[in-house]
């Protein structure tokens, strides 16, 4: 250990209680002061201060989630609660609200329609197939005999082109085509606008003979 | 300023005057600390010898352990505590501690509460709360033994004979009100009027780290503080920061606690609040750190040469250690591997064992031997004491630090069985057996050196000489150039 084991026995001090409380009172009073300008320590304990602070800051305002009690995780969702959040929704989720209010009194929530008086419209090539001919009949209505999955209808379906907006035609039908099990691509609000223009003359209902004559 | 002679005669009746109320205290302390040092070895070496004592309800690891941690925390920390403290509130306030019949009281409700929370514990009366396991009634036995042991040091301060406040005199006198405040509304808002579902364990977390880090640290160091002036006769380097120090750690570590929740189903703002606290403490720690080893800078030769500062030392290289390790159990992503590991009960062995009880240790050596008017009788018996410590305190913290890395990694690991981790712990469970049965070696001889010179059938009365008077402190080192400060005084 050290060369001196009197000093372990009997420990001396170095100062009197007084001359130290004396001493230290004093270097509080005055100010360090330095020959060669200034002292550094001071700046940097502030430079430190100020950087525990800055940091300790960010910190809490980025994981303490507004100081929510109901919050358990620094992870959670850091919205405002009651901001409205932009949810991004697709054309065939838009179009079930058009579906409940126009379509679904034939076609039925599950689109197989009514058997013998409205045609179903799951798996059949006139809904998944080419969407200029189901365009047609929601703008100017369907009249007469039509065949769908191998049985034979013959009712009238209305025209809609004069309620619905091209928008709602395009939401409705990528819908149709994407619910049920069906999957086609969906219908774009230009399209039905270009086909609204080219038949923009008819006034009549159409006939299945005659949709089957386009886009083949 | 008096002249040393005069200084010295009443500095003599000043420790006259504390003499039986701290070796009271101070002898309970150590009896508790070798009680508890062994129900904490039992416990220790349970964990790895799952048999042991297990057939007695009583000694089961679950109540063994938290009666062992209370024994060791209320025992030995704060009746050490009191004992150091008394003595240098009355030393620094340049009075006689009066009416110390009344300290005798204090101190014998304060070791029947604690006598009565441990048997509570190994009862099985214990409540479910860390730090707060006694039972229920045993908290007023506490606080109205603490009342009077509080009220004395508040008024030793209050008459005190001095012009000038030093620092250690801060930290005192703000742990004084430190530790009634955290325990008296911790008992109130777990027993008395609890409170519901998760701010209970908020509220203990709260308790746990407020009482390590504004009663034990602090009373660490007023010890650090006091001695390296007061054995190198050197004022402390850059002493204007002290107080900024002081503030700064007072109000950052009592928010703090929040930290030890990190993953906790509490309010997530608990924890980061805890966290955003610890990494303020830093700048506290820094400036700490500037003053006491900016003191020993260039003194290093004559440190060694003291027992006391060796023990001081041991005690600030461990303060600054606790706290990086609880800024780095604060970082969340270390915190989920470590947390839950022996290293996280680390952490607060390093402020209670290795910062906290060592300088009370250093103080100790400092302070017997000026109050019994005797020698330590046996340099064998303090070097073991020492160089126990110093070997325990290094092996603890290397060794349990590699262990909790090592835990936390087998713990994490979804493909690892559970069983299989407790095999792979157990060499080092039985590792910490090890160190504690070492470090309560050093006990034991302290314990017999201390007895050795308590001794009231001890007649072995050496020459008051042995003291020599001291010196006035020199300020020179920091005063400005030209500026003396000799002389000054009332």
């Amino acid at each position: 250990m050290s060369a001196n084991d009197s000093n372990f026995r009997v420990e001396q001090s170095g100062a009197s209680d007084d001359s130290i409380q004396q001493v230290h009172a004093r270097l509080l009073a005055t100010k360090p002061e330095k020959a060669d300008g200034y002292s550094k320590l001071p700046l940097v304990v502030l430079g430190l201060m100020c950087s525990a602070i800055f940091f300790g800051s960010i910190y809490l305002a980025h994981f303490s989630l507004r100081f929510d009690p109901l919050v358990y995780s620094e992870r959670a969702n850091r919205e405002k609660p009651g901001a409205v959040k932009i949810v991004p929704l697709t054309r065939a989720q838009l179009g079930k609200k058009v579906f409940d209010t126009t379509c679904l009194a034939c076609h039925q929530a599950n689109g197989l329609g009514v058997p013998g008086q409205y045609p179903p419209l799951v798996a059949t090539e006139w809904v998944t197939g080419n969407e200029e001919r189901m365009i047609r009949i929601v703008l100017h209505g369907l009249n007469g005999p039509i065949t769908v999955n191998g049985k034979e209808y013959n009712n009238v379906m209305a025209p809609l082109g004069a309620v619905l907006k091209d928008e709602q035609i395009a939401n409705v039908l990528s819908y149709i085509r994407a619910s049920w099990g069906n999957s086609a691509p969906e219908v774009l609000p230009e399209t039905v606008a270009k086909v609204r223009a080219e038949t923009s003359s008819r006034t009549t209902f159409w006939t299945a003979a005659e949709l089957l004559k386009i886009g083949n | 300023m008096n002249s040393p002679a005069n200084n010295r005669s009443e500095q003599m009746e000043i420790d006259a005057s504390a003499r039986w109320p701290v070796l009271v205290f101070f002898g309970s302390a150590l009896l508790w600390l070798l009680l508890g040092g062994v129900m904490q070895l039992a416990a220790a070496m349970q964990l790895h010898q799952p048999g042991l004592l297990a057939a007695d309800e009583w000694t089961t690891h679950g109540r063994l352990a938290p009666a062992a941690q209370n024994a060791l925390v209320y025992g030995w920390g704060m009746n050490a505590a009191f004992a150091f403290g008394l003595w240098l509130m009355a030393r620094l306030s340049a009075t006689t501690l009066r009416h110390g019949g009344w300290l005798f009281v204090a101190a014998k409700f304060w070791n029947l509460g604690v006598t009565l929370g441990v048997l509570g514990i190994l009862g099985g009366y214990s409540t479910s709360f860390e730090l707060l396991e006694m039972p229920r009634f045993v908290s007023l036995i506490l606080l109205a033994a603490y009342a009077l042991i509080g009220v004395w040091a508040v008024t030793t301060f209050s008459i005190r004979n001095t012009e000038n406040v030093y620092a250690s005199q801060w930290y005192l006198f703000g742990a004084a009100f430190w530790f009634p405040w955290l325990y008296a509304i911790a008992q109130v808002m777990l027993f008395k009027a609890p409170v519901r579902g998760v701010l209970q364990p908020v509220v203990n977390a709260w308790y746990a780290h407020g009482l390590y880090n504004l009663w034990f640290v602090p009373v660490a160091l007023t010890a650090a503080y006091y001695f390296l002036p007061k054995i190198l006769g050197k004022p402390v380097a850059n002493y204007y920061l002290a107080p900024l120090a002081f503030w700064w750690l007072a109000i950052t570590s009592a928010f703090a606690g929040g930290s030890r929740l990190i993953g906790a189903p509490v309010p997530v703002w608990i924890p980061t609040l805890g966290i955003a606290a610890n990494m303020l403490v830093v700048v506290a720690v820094v400036i700490i750190g500037l003053n006491l080893f900016g003191t020993l800078a260039g003194r290093q030769a004559e440190a060694r040469n003291s027992l006391t500062l060796r023990f001081i030392i041991i005690s600030l290289v461990s303060f600054v250690l606790a706290a990086v390790m609880n800024l780095a159990l604060s970082m969340r992503g270390f915190a989920a591997t470590v947390q839950f590991t022996v290293f996280d009960g680390l952490r607060d062995w390093l402020t209670f064992y290795a910062c906290f009880s060592t300088a009370m240790f250093g103080a100790a050596y400092f302070m017997l031997p000026r109050l019994t008017g005797r020698e330590w009788r046996s340099p064998a018996l303090i070097k073991a004491h020492f160089g126990a410590t110093a070997l325990g305190v290094g092996l603890m913290i290397a060794g349990l630090t590699y262990a909790g890395w090592i835990q936390g990694k087998l713990l994490n690991d979804a493909a690892v069985p559970f069983a299989e981790i407790t095999k792979a712990m157990a060499p080092w469970f039985a590792y910490r057996t090890v160190v504690l049965g070492l470090l309560l070696l050093g006990h034991v001889a302290f314990l017999i050196n201390f007895l050795g010179m308590a001794c009231p059938f001890n007649f072995a009365k050496v020459p008051d000489a042995l003291f020599r008077a001291p010196p006035d402190l020199s300020p020179e080192a920091h005063a400005p150039v030209g500026h003396s400060l000799k002389g000054v005084g009332p």
